[in-house]
């Protein structure tokens, strides 16, 4: 384990933590006093999650393992779950979503040079693809849960 | 850089401070414009918080406004932007915990929907069905297996880089989806999530077809869904969203060594010979 890189990934988890409050402050009003206990929840099971993609060979994104082990901790039938969400659901969903593209927007920056190199074509195809896998998937979806009685 | 060096703040508090800045700057200002609702002909658009960030973000960067304002070039240059990079990568990790908040509490109707949220990652395999004879129409070649294989996020890039090189042509197709998803894929998710409510298929189906193996995609679309959506099926939308991507992000490489690309590369030789002009024979090999 990579005690430099874990520690600096924790510095950056907590200002990436100011920023949703911040953000949340600012478009609720919520206070980030009474978000600030989930918010450090969050951050501790993000470092869990930075540290577990390391260590388990299973080529799993650090955002799935972070899913996972959520989804785990909040299953009603555990002693976690009330006591987790009664914190965490003081941190605003979308306030946690802002941060990630304010900084993906930025980062992009030195790929748009690359982008104009790429030709009208692909950039056609990549738009397509992104269209029918969507709706591919929602086809299948939408037939199944039909099939199964869901909807 | 390393990763590893580019996350030290030893000697590079001149990188961590301006981008941070920034960065709260463009989150008050998306927050404080919050979110929007258009009417747009039958639909309803919704623009988040986070379109207007990442819309933001890019504009000054020095490829746009930092090119013709030498304030912001100093502000956000080649450091910085690298730095962002890392900063999607952990900013994004926080989100996954909240989703899977969501899920959690929601188990009794993930579990009711599983078939169907397993399956429904057989609906990517529309993709090539669509985008290859596409390609082949506008004239590309062995390019189209590359870029219409899936939806080319990293363990694709990985795929292909790995069988065929980065510069051969199926490298260069894969990298095409890829860098257009990574500078337009939130967008065009987010346009996708708020205006797909209008087909008529479920928010449920559209909710497990958000999850693509993108955590900040699959935000951005199920986001915009949820915000179409009556309130009392809000949380089950997301849940389903996270738990879709979660299963793709478990089997997405794998469905792409094993499915998407023989599959992929099986069409491309059965349907090429077709589009095949006199006197120019289609590539049809390309590796095996």
């Amino acid at each position: 384990m990579d005690l430099v890189k874990i520690s600096n990934q924790f510095k950056l988890m907590l200002c990436v933590g100011v920023l949703i409050l911040t953000g949340q402050l600012v478009s609720s009003g919520a206070s980030p006093i009474v978000a600030l206990p989930g918010m450090l929840i969050i951050i501790l099971l993000s470092m869990v999650a930075l540290i577990l993609k390391d260590l388990i060979p299973w080529r799993l994104p650090a955002f799935a393992w972070a899913t996972f082990i959520a989804f785990v901790l909040t299953l009603p039938m555990l002693p976690t779950s009330d006591f987790l969400l009664g914190y965490i659901n003081k941190v605003g969903f979308l306030a946690t979503t802002t941060p990630i593209l304010a900084f993906a927007g930025i980062s992009v920056g030195n790929k748009i040079g690359v982008l104009k190199k790429i030709s009208w074509k692909l950039v056609i195809i990549a738009l397509v693809v992104f269209t029918s896998t969507f709706f591919g998937s929602a086809i299948i979806a939408q037939i199944l849960l039909t099939v199964q009685g869901t909807i | 850089m390393t990763e590893k060096e580019t996350l030290s703040w030893k000697g590079r508090s001149g990188v961590f401070l301006p981008l941070l800045a920034v960065v709260i700057v463009l989150v008050i200002i998306s927050e404080l414009i919050g979110i929007i609702k258009i009417s747009l002909g039958p639909g309803t658009v919704v623009l988040l918080p986070m379109l207007f960030a990442v819309i933001m973000g890019m504009l000054i960067t020095p490829a746009i406004l930092g090119k013709r304002i030498s304030a912001l070039k100093k502000l956000v240059n080649d450091d910085t932007m690298e730095l962002a990079g890392v900063g999607v990568m952990i900013a994004l990790i926080p989100l996954g915990v909240r989703y899977g908040t969501l899920v959690g509490p929601n188990i009794v109707k993930v579990l009711e929907a599983g078939p169907a949220l397993i399956l429904q990652e057989l609906g990517n395999l529309l993709t090539p069905v669509i985008a290859i004879p596409l390609a082949l129409l506008l004239g590309l070649k062995r390019e189209a297996v590359g870029a219409a294989v899936s939806i080319c996020r990293e363990p694709t890039l990985g795929v292909i880089g790995e069988k065929y090189g980065m510069d051969s042509p199926e490298g260069n197709g894969v990298l095409g989806t890829y860098m257009v998803g990574t500078v337009f894929g939130t967008i065009f998710f987010g346009f996708l999530g708020s205006l797909a409510i209008n087909t008529g298929l479920h928010p449920y189906a559209l909710a497990m077809a958000t999850g693509v193996g993108s955590g900040s995609m699959m935000a951005a679309g199920s986001a915009a869904l949820a915000a179409t959506v009556p309130a009392a099926i809000k949380d089950t939308v997301l849940a389903y969203a996270a738990t879709s991507n979660m299963l793709t992000g478990i089997t997405g490489i794998y469905s792409v060594i094993f499915i998407a690309l023989p599959f992929t590369n099986w069409y491309y030789k059965k349907i090429a010979p077709k589009f095949e002009k006199k006197g120019t024979p289609v590539e049809v090999q390309g590796g095996e």
